[in-house]
């Protein structure tokens, strides 16, 4: 037991991860003692649904933050997916094919990031600032600078309600489809940063991007995929915000990018690069979505939910620091040779 | 592998970057089973030629030929491909990655769709197995101290099947030990037929490991020879252009009063009772091992590391040092040991770090800077330090380790300092450069500076020193009179471990 505790905590990240659902439990079960509710089923089930868009937005900006590098435009792709989706289905084109022409929209604004950081070597924040504003704009002409009517009023009422079950409201073996879909895609990206070589590849150029390139890794490559990722995950967002409201808002995702960089943040992702566990990701979005369900239904203002929220994040990291650095400052010492 | 056939041809080889020709029809052969030299000051072209030769640049005209292929632009992947592996001279290893991690880094071992880590652990610890390093292939690499780090890098750079091994200034971060350990893997690599590149700037290494030299200056080819057919003098003169009088200049000077002195210093594993005297006229060196605590001493007198407990007396009077500022305000300075990384903003132009520790004597009160006394302050650090540079406004990244070192110490030397510690001044820097540093410190010791020297090298701190206190692990074990001392007695007292039988046992629990 001792030795297999040892050997999960030498996971780099491994502690943070842990800390930050140790945090979970201790803010849930306190939320739990204040108003009871918290604990019922049905606030349960509307937690993981909830924090599904927070654990999507999360993986995506973490696989960036690993990088070293960072990805503003997440709302605006969010707010393409949806407007994009939702325009072409309230006009009554299929949804496979909405689908797949938001999906092909939002890869490219992932691509497009990814030159110019991996290949122009623009400094990613301001990169990602521009396709955030022109991602926002397409968001907004889609469909002529208003949101879209009702998706049923296109496809109709039956085709509408499937894709709105299918993404929000439906749900299989007890729990929302939302979070099945969530749950998949980051199995998959956990799986892919942990496992395979893109993954290693993402955490040596966070680390040290000269020494990844002079050992044959593809900066440019690697960085580009980061960014899909991210577009991806931006994407269904997208979608499960679509099938929400049953219509697509210009607004949809505005500000999610920080949603993401926040969960991240909170899981022990360094915003530096070169660590991070998805897993942590995973509790940094639960926390969050913990907190604004926990103080909604103990009834405090959204003021001061914005507040705590804005605390625990910079708390997060700064024990962090604390903790690796200890309270002076002073460099770790060098191990003795033995 | 056939012995003594030309594995390595580079004809007429020219590189230039934006305002500097690096390369001018440079040509380098390098056969099989030898160790070859590649020497020249800083600035001469070998680093820029071995990034050709491995693929990090592209050269601008040129024919370069491995194995008896011709070879257009080469990428670092395809020059790993066909067996050239370099060892940059800044380490390049990713620092929280694993020690297997970095090795396979960019040809990573697949099974399935998964990285197979067990294989490539196994075959890391197998690498470094053969190289009798002992090191652990799970360790995370920012964890080992900077020796370890090399000796990763060169079995990361072995496992790829080297054939052509490009060492740049490998020996620089190594302690003695280290380097025997290093010297005799690159004797078994020779045996084996591989052919090595290996640059460095101590010249004294050479006669162990080097079958040939080849010569370049001011980014064109000089000369290649057998190395015994030659003298270091000679060597050096080819390098310099000119010859060096002296390497270790020293002047005489009358030992005045106490400056400074050091009382029962504790701060943290690495410094522990340190207590010491520094006397106007004279240079005291530091000699150790690598981790001996010498730096971790100079850091805690300066305030970066917080003290434990312990005294600091300036002139007789005790100063309390909480942070680099007061170090400052007292008079004390340092010039660390990593140039870029703590001694210098390296995109900062040279003007702006000379100003940035002093100016609170450019500013006026209401903290605008005085560009006149700037200026001033500016123009007479470059006369006085020689440091060659067009103008004060170049970014300091861009000049060469020794006129670097030199900036480090005029931003210093701008004000008033009482004491001034040099934590391994000369790493890294040419001959020529090297001396101009010694001078320096000489002239300081003649206007009744206190000098710390800190330095891994013997014969410079023998050399240049007056008095030696030898470290060894966080202790002062010896204090020895440089003239009347040898190398072997500093060596002695420098690995004068405490036993630490009982010490052993307790951390390998923990």
């Amino acid at each position: 037991m001792n030795k297999k505790f040892k050997q999960l905590m030498a996971v780099r990240g491994m502690g943070a991860a842990l800390t930050a659902f140790v945090g979970l439990i201790i803010i849930y079960v306190a939320f739990g003692l204040i108003q009871p509710q918290v604990f019922s089923m049905r606030n349960i089930l509307n937690l993981l649904r909830s924090m599904s868009k927070y654990l999507l937005i999360g993986v995506g900006q973490s696989y960036l933050l690993i990088t070293g590098n960072i990805d503003l435009s997440i709302g605006s792709v969010v707010a393409m997916s949806a407007m994009i989706s939702a325009t072409m289905m309230s006009s009554g084109v299929i949804v496979p094919i909405a689908i797949l022409v938001a999906l092909i929209c939002c890869l490219a604004v992932g691509a497009v990031n990814g030159v110019l950081v991996g290949k122009f070597r623009l400094p990613p924040f301001i990169a990602t600032m521009g396709t955030m504003f022109v991602g926002r704009g397409i968001a907004y002409m889609v469909n002529g600078n208003r949101n879209t009517n009702a998706i049923s009023s296109g496809i109709g009422k039956e085709a509408a309600d499937r894709f709105q079950n299918f993404f929000y409201y439906g749900s299989t073996a007890g729990v929302y489809n939302t979070f099945w879909i969530a749950l998949i895609i980051f199995l998959i990206f956990f799986f892919l940063l942990s496992k395979t070589r893109t993954g290693r590849h993402i955490y040596a150029i966070g680390s040290n991007p000269d020494a990844a390139k002079l050992s044959g890794v593809s900066v440019l490559a690697t960085v580009t995929k980061a960014y899909m990722v991210s577009a991806f995950c931006s994407f269904v967002v997208g979608l499960i915000l679509c099938a929400q409201a049953g219509m697509g808002n210009m607004e949809a995702g505005n500000v999610y990018e920080m949603y993401g960089v926040a969960a991240g943040v909170i899981g022990g992702v360094s915003p530096l690069g070169g660590t991070g566990l998805l897993l942590g990701t995973f509790a940094g979005a639960a926390v969050w979505q913990t907190l604004e369900n926990g103080l909604s239904m103990a009834g405090a203002p959204v003021g001061i939910q914005r507040i705590v929220i804005g605390i625990i994040v910079v708390g997060a990291v700064l024990m962090d620091i604390v903790f690796r650095r200890g309270i002076g400052g002073r460099k770790p010492a060098k191990k003795a040779d033995k | 592998m056939r012995m003594n056939e030309v594995i390595v041809s580079m004809q007429g080889i020219s590189k230039s970057f934006p305002g500097v020709k690096a390369l001018d029809n440079v040509r380098f052969e390098l056969r099989s089973g030898e160790v070859m030299a590649l020497l020249g000051e800083n600035g001469a072209g070998k680093s820029t030629l071995m990034k050709i030769l491995s693929g990090v640049y592209t050269r601008d005209a040129g024919t370069i030929e491995i194995f008896g292929k011709s070879y257009g632009d080469l990428t670092p992947k395809q020059a790993q491909a066909v067996g050239v592996a370099i060892i940059h001279q800044e380490l390049n290893m990713c620092r929280h990655l694993t020690v297997a991690e970095n090795m396979f880094l960019g040809r990573e071992i697949y099974k399935g769709f998964m990285l197979d880590n067990a294989a490539m652990e196994r075959e890391a610890a197998r690498v470094l197995g053969e190289l009798k390093i002992d090191i652990s292939p799970r360790q995370v690499v920012g964890d080992l101290p900077v020796s370890k780090q090399q000796m990763v890098e060169i079995a990361k750079a072995l496992s790829t099947n080297a054939r052509v091994l490009i060492m740049d200034e490998p020996t620089s971060a190594l302690t003695s030990k280290e380097i025997d350990d290093l010297f005799r893997i690159i004797r078994q690599l020779r045996a084996n037929g591989c052919g090595i590149v290996y640059i460095s700037h101590r010249l004294e290494e050479l006669a162990h490991i080097v079958d040939r030299v080849t010569i370049m200056r001011d980014g064109q080819y000089i000369t290649s020879m057998n190395f015994q057919d030659v003298t270091l003098d000679e060597i050096i003169a080819h390098m310099v252009g000119r010859e060096i009088k002296e390497k270790f200049p020293r002047v005489e000077c009358e030992k005045g009063k106490k400056v400074f002195e050091v009382k029962h210093l504790n701060a943290g594993r690495m410094v522990r009772d340190v207590s010491f005297e520094l006397y106007e006229g004279e240079i005291v060196g530091f000699a150790g091992l690598m981790g001996a605590g010498r730096t971790e001493t100079t850091r805690a007198i300066f305030g970066v590391d917080p003290k434990e407990s312990g005294e600091i007396l300036l002139d007789g009077k005790p100063v309390s040092i909480c942070s680099p500022q007061d170090a400052i305000q007292a008079g004390i300075v340092l010039a660390p040991e990593d140039r870029k990384k703590d001694g210098l903003c390296t995109k900062l132009s040279i003007r702006h770090n000379i100003a940035l520790p002093n100016l609170d004597l450019l500013c006026n009160r209401l903290g605008v800077v005085s560009t006149t006394k700037e200026d001033a302050m500016c123009d007479q650090a470059v006369d006085n330090l020689k440091i060659k540079t067009p103008n004060v406004d170049v970014d300091a990244g861009n000049l060469s380790g020794g006129n670097q070192q030199k900036v480090v110490v005029g931003k210093w030397l701008a004000r008033n300092s009482r004491v001034v510690m040099f934590d391994e001044p000369t790493r890294g820097i040419d001959v020529a450069a090297k001396v101009e540093i010694y001078n320096l410190m000489n002239q300081l010791k003649q206007q009744g500076i206190a000098v710390m020297f800190v330095s891994s090298e013997m014969p410079e701190v023998m050399g240049i020193a007056d008095r030696i206190i030898v470290m060894c692990d966080g202790r002062i074990t010896g204090e020895l009179s440089a003239r009347e001392t040898t190398q072997n007695e500093i060596l002695t007292y420098a690995t004068r471990f405490e036993n630490k039988f009982a010490q052993d046992e307790g951390s390998a629990k923990a």
